[in-house]
């Protein structure tokens, strides 16, 4: 699986990745909106440079190795392709923006301006560049080598070299090895990244983990409510019946009719006359 | 039925001003009618329309469940009322959900693109397939008085299936009430600890049912006011008394689970969120139960109806809590519902409303029949035979005031609504105002605290007016080419004079002014011994000026775009090189930017172009 590894302490913050992405992908300027983060990112920017003392930390879609946004999507409109990257479909999206809610960078961004809008993010260059083996214009643009592409197990490894021999340089940490189940954008940084994070930070486990549970509940629970309903009437029914037998209406009468339909009123009607 | 009148028109009102409403949500798109953003891309929408909704429309398969499951006969009489509400609940919640989704036309989508590991997938499902059983289990009663042979099989056939689809109503229901809390499994970031927890589903669940119970006890009574018609009573009173057990539940589910999860202090910390959960739960749980115990309140109307009320209040501001309130102070955005997003919801709510007052009128919805023809006290229907005016049909008795009322909201939300509604959402015709003080500035080109007076009005006319600002206001963005000061000031390697010594000559007289500026006679006849430009230009340094020069400016020579530019750049390099994490001491060396193609200077040909 390829990935993108960034060394926050390489980045100059020249912004070419910045450049390369809006021509790769034909992004139109990017105007200052009201719906806009203050990030750099928007629906027309998919990767921008956050400054935050004198780091340069380029802000883009992490591409989870198990990517919230996939598993929150109804339609299954974005997926994580075998190569790496994630990629959404605006064929199959009907707009419900739950992929925006699942997101724990806060990643997809939405055309709010427009009245055919669509979700818009990073994609890794898949389409155009990492399917045909090529690397993305964003690490190809790089004049430091700050960020590159390269299969994630060689680009971890040597995380842990330039970890090993520069400790000082660093914060003790590979970010994207391990949170939120492992992300295919890798962080060297000398300061703490949690500021990439929307809310609470939640990244000790894979989001798309905490509905598992719920969702396979589902048949078991479909069924078991059947089941149970079903058992309680009959009992209820059978109940009735036998304490029926000295009264000459009641629920029995409901019952061998198999039931007397939505309203009362039909029952009720019948014993007027 | 005065109020009755009164309560259509109020709702044909708000039905009318959402229906212009609809048109410029899908004129304009959803940033021209929201206040969404890319932080909270969902909001009132989703909390009240869809959460909210669904849970609203609960008391259909509790009441259902109640007299089909439990077979508690004496509930008949409020089962169909229950399943129209549920049943106009759910179309409201997808009407509310098309103004809500970017791509509306695409919403059939989740037939044939599955995402099993979706919520809201199942979610979808679940609400499509519940709409489909409560049309189903509601329409014998629009069938009942039908003569058609083929609609009288089909009622006949339905009736039969009413215990089948009752169940499969509430097996529906289970998941999908529930699974609208599932959704929020998977947002442990947005939603705030007093909120969310891994039994969410179960929460929604059991508040469901309870808010099923208060609502159709709302129902049941408010119907009964308008319609000026004896409540049920003793079904309400029953409802409570169902509801007294199912909202205590809740409330101990509730504080126990977050007594387990160790977050009891959050509540009493007094933060935005501890008040919210406080208000929230004592509406939907404490008062209620507590109102619910005493038998005064049992036993009369009003106070079912106000306790009624509160719960229903209560439960569905949890929904609007978990669904964007709850999420506001761990995201730290700043959402709050356009007036729009309100009114618009308040119209689904309306026609809702409406369309179960129209059912109300025509079929056999309570137990006493259809609400009848006497019972409407206005406008009679009669016919004068005198002259032969035929007084209208009670049903459209109200139409003229109720259009009057809908054209009247149309009217209000026309004149509500902003700019952008009409003009579109346009960033590029913004006008930029000139500079308000003077039309000479001091620019501090170097940032050394040394400013040079610069022609600001001059440049402006110069340039073509305010359409010209861009050429040196350039944003230094990636994909902008910047306009460096070479363009104008060509020299490379001179530096250039801004003043124009012999326009002062031949303006002061020559021959004569030159004291005027170099005054003193003894001294050389140069810069630093001639006057300053504010001296005689007073006005030229502005009281508003954001520099201030730490002497008056002399007018000498500009630094020549060479020594200007280095002056800019070189300084930020030296700091970045010095950077132990940079480790990049070249990046302060010539080469790093003059890679060998700079030529070296030659002083013979001074007006040779020169390149980096």
């Amino acid at each position: 699986m390829r990935a993108i590894l960034t060394d926050v302490t390489k980045c100059i913050g020249c912004e070419k990745c910045v450049a390369a992405c809006v021509t790769e992908n034909k992004l139109p300027p990017a105007l200052p909106a009201r719906w806009t983060r203050d990030d750099g990112l928007s629906a027309e920017r998919f990767t921008a440079i956050e400054r935050k003392g004198t780091s340069n930390v380029r802000k883009q879609c992490r591409h989870c190795l198990e990517p919230a946004c996939a598993s929150a999507c109804p339609v299954g409109a974005l997926h994580k392709t075998p190569e790496g990257p994630v990629v959404y479909d605006s064929s199959k999206c009907l707009g419900c923006r739950y992929c925006m809610m699942a997101c724990p960078f806060g990643i997809p961004r939405y055309q709010w301006g427009s009245t055919v809008p669509y979700v818009r993010k990073c994609t890794m260059c898949h389409e155009n560049r990492v399917k045909l083996g090529r690397q993305p214009a964003c690490t190809e643009a790089c004049p430091t080598q700050a960020t590159i592409f390269g299969e994630r197990t060689e680009l971890l490894a040597e995380a842990h070299r330039r970890l090993g021999v520069d400790p000082a340089r660093y914060q003790p940490a590979v970010w994207g090895e391990t949170d939120v189940g492992g992300t295919s954008v890798l962080y060297l940084s000398p300061i703490p990244l949690d500021f990439l994070g929307v809310g609470r930070v939640q990244h000790e486990r894979a989001l798309p983990e905490l509905t598992v549970t719920a969702m396979e509940a589902v048949p078991p629970v479909f069924v078991g409510v059947g089941a149970v309903l079903a058992g309680v009437r009959w009992i209820i029914g059978r109940r009735m019946k036998l304490a029926d037998g000295s009264s000459p209406h009641g629920g029995s009468h409901d019952g061998s009719h198999g039931g007397s339909g939505t309203g009362s009123r039909g029952g009720s009607k019948e014993k007027k006359p | 039925m005065r109020r009755l009148l009164a309560t259509k028109a109020l709702l044909w009102f708000i039905a009318g001003g959402a229906l212009i409403l609809a048109i410029v949500r899908f004129a304009r798109g959803m940033g021209a009618t929201t206040a969404l953003t890319d932080l909270t891309p969902w909001g009132f929408w989703i909390g009240f329309d869809v959460m909210g909704g669904v849970a609203l429309a609960a008391g259909g398969f509790v009441v259902a469940g109640t007299v089909y499951v439990f077979r508690l006969e004496r509930y008949h009489a409020i089962v169909r009322p229950a399943v129209l509400t549920a049943f106009l609940g759910y179309l409201a919640v997808v009407g509310g959900l098309l103004f809500d989704l970017g791509l509306p036309w695409n919403i059939w989508h989740m037939v044939i693109y599955w995402n099993p590991h979706s919520p809201l997938f199942e979610v979808g499902w679940c609400v499509m397939l519940y709409l489909t059983v409560l049309a189903l289990e509601f329409a014998p009663v629009l069938f009942e008085a039908a003569r058609h042979p083929l609609l009288a099989k089909a009622y006949k056939f339905l009736k039969s299936a009413t215990v089948p689809l009752v169940f499969l109503g509430i097996m529906l229901s289970t998941l999908h009430q529930s699974s609208l809390g599932s959704l929020n499994l998977i947002l442990p970031h947005r939603l705030h600890p007093l909120w969310y927890t891994p039994i969410l589903p179960i929460m929604f669940f059991v508040s469901a049912i309870g808010l099923g119970l208060m609502m159709v006890s709302c129902e049941s009574l408010v119907s009964a006011w308008l319609y000026e018609r004896e409540p049920e009573l003793e079904v309400v009173q029953g409802l409570g008394k169902a509801a007294r057990w199912v909202l205590s539940g809740y409330a101990v589910l509730r504080l126990g689970d977050i007594f387990v999860r160790g977050q009891g202090p959050a509540i009493f910390a007094g933060t935005y969120e501890s008040w919210l959960f406080i208000t929230e739960f004592l509406l939907s749980a404490i008062v209620p139960v507590v109102l619910l115990s005493l038998p005064a309140i049992r036993r009369s109307a009003g106070g079912l109806t106000v306790t009624a009320l509160m719960a229903v209040t209560g439960i569905v501001m949890n929904r609007i809590d978990v669904g964007g309130l709850a999420q506001v102070g761990t995201t730290g955005t700043h959402y709050v519902p356009s007036w729009m997003e309100v009114w618009m919801s308040l119209g689904v709510v309306a026609a809702a409303a409406l369309a179960y007052f129209f059912v109300a009128e025509r079929f056999n919805l309570f137990h006493a029949g259809p609400v009848k023809r006497e019972q409407f006290r206005y406008n009679l229907p009669t016919f004068d035979p005198g002259t032969l005016v035929a007084h209208p049909d009670p049903y459209t008795a109200g139409l003229g005031r109720y259009t009057l009322a809908g054209v009247f909201g149309a009217a209000v939300v026309l004149g509500l609504l902003p700019h952008s509604a009409f003009a579109g959402l346009s960033l590029k015709s913004q006008r930029v105002t000139p500079p308000g003080f003077g039309d000479r500035v001091l620019i501090d080109g170097n940032r050394t605290r040394e400013a040079v007076l610069f022609e600001h009005k001059k440049h402006v006319e110069r340039e073509g007016g305010e359409a010209s600002c861009v050429r040196c206001h350039h944003l230094n963005n990636p994909a902008e080419r910047t306009t460096g000061c070479a363009r104008c000031h060509r020299d490379m390697y001179q530096t250039t004079s801004i003043f124009d010594h012999s326009l002062h000559a031949a303006r002061l007289g020559t021959g004569k002014g030159c004291a005027s500026c170099h005054v003193d006679n003894a001294a050389l006849k140069d810069v630093a011994h001639t006057k300053a430009c504010l001296d005689c230009h007073t006005r030229m340094l502005p009281a508003t000026a954001a520099v201030k020069p730490r002497q008056p400016p002399r007018l000498g020579p500009a630094p020549s775009y060479v020594d200007a530019l280095h002056g800019m750049c070189i300084q930020c390099h030296e700091e970045r090189a010095k950077d132990p994490r940079v480790n990049k001491p070249a990046l302060a060396q010539c080469a790093t930017c003059h890679t060998g193609k700079v030529p070296s200077f030659d002083p013979a040909k001074p007006d040779a172009r020169q390149t980096l």
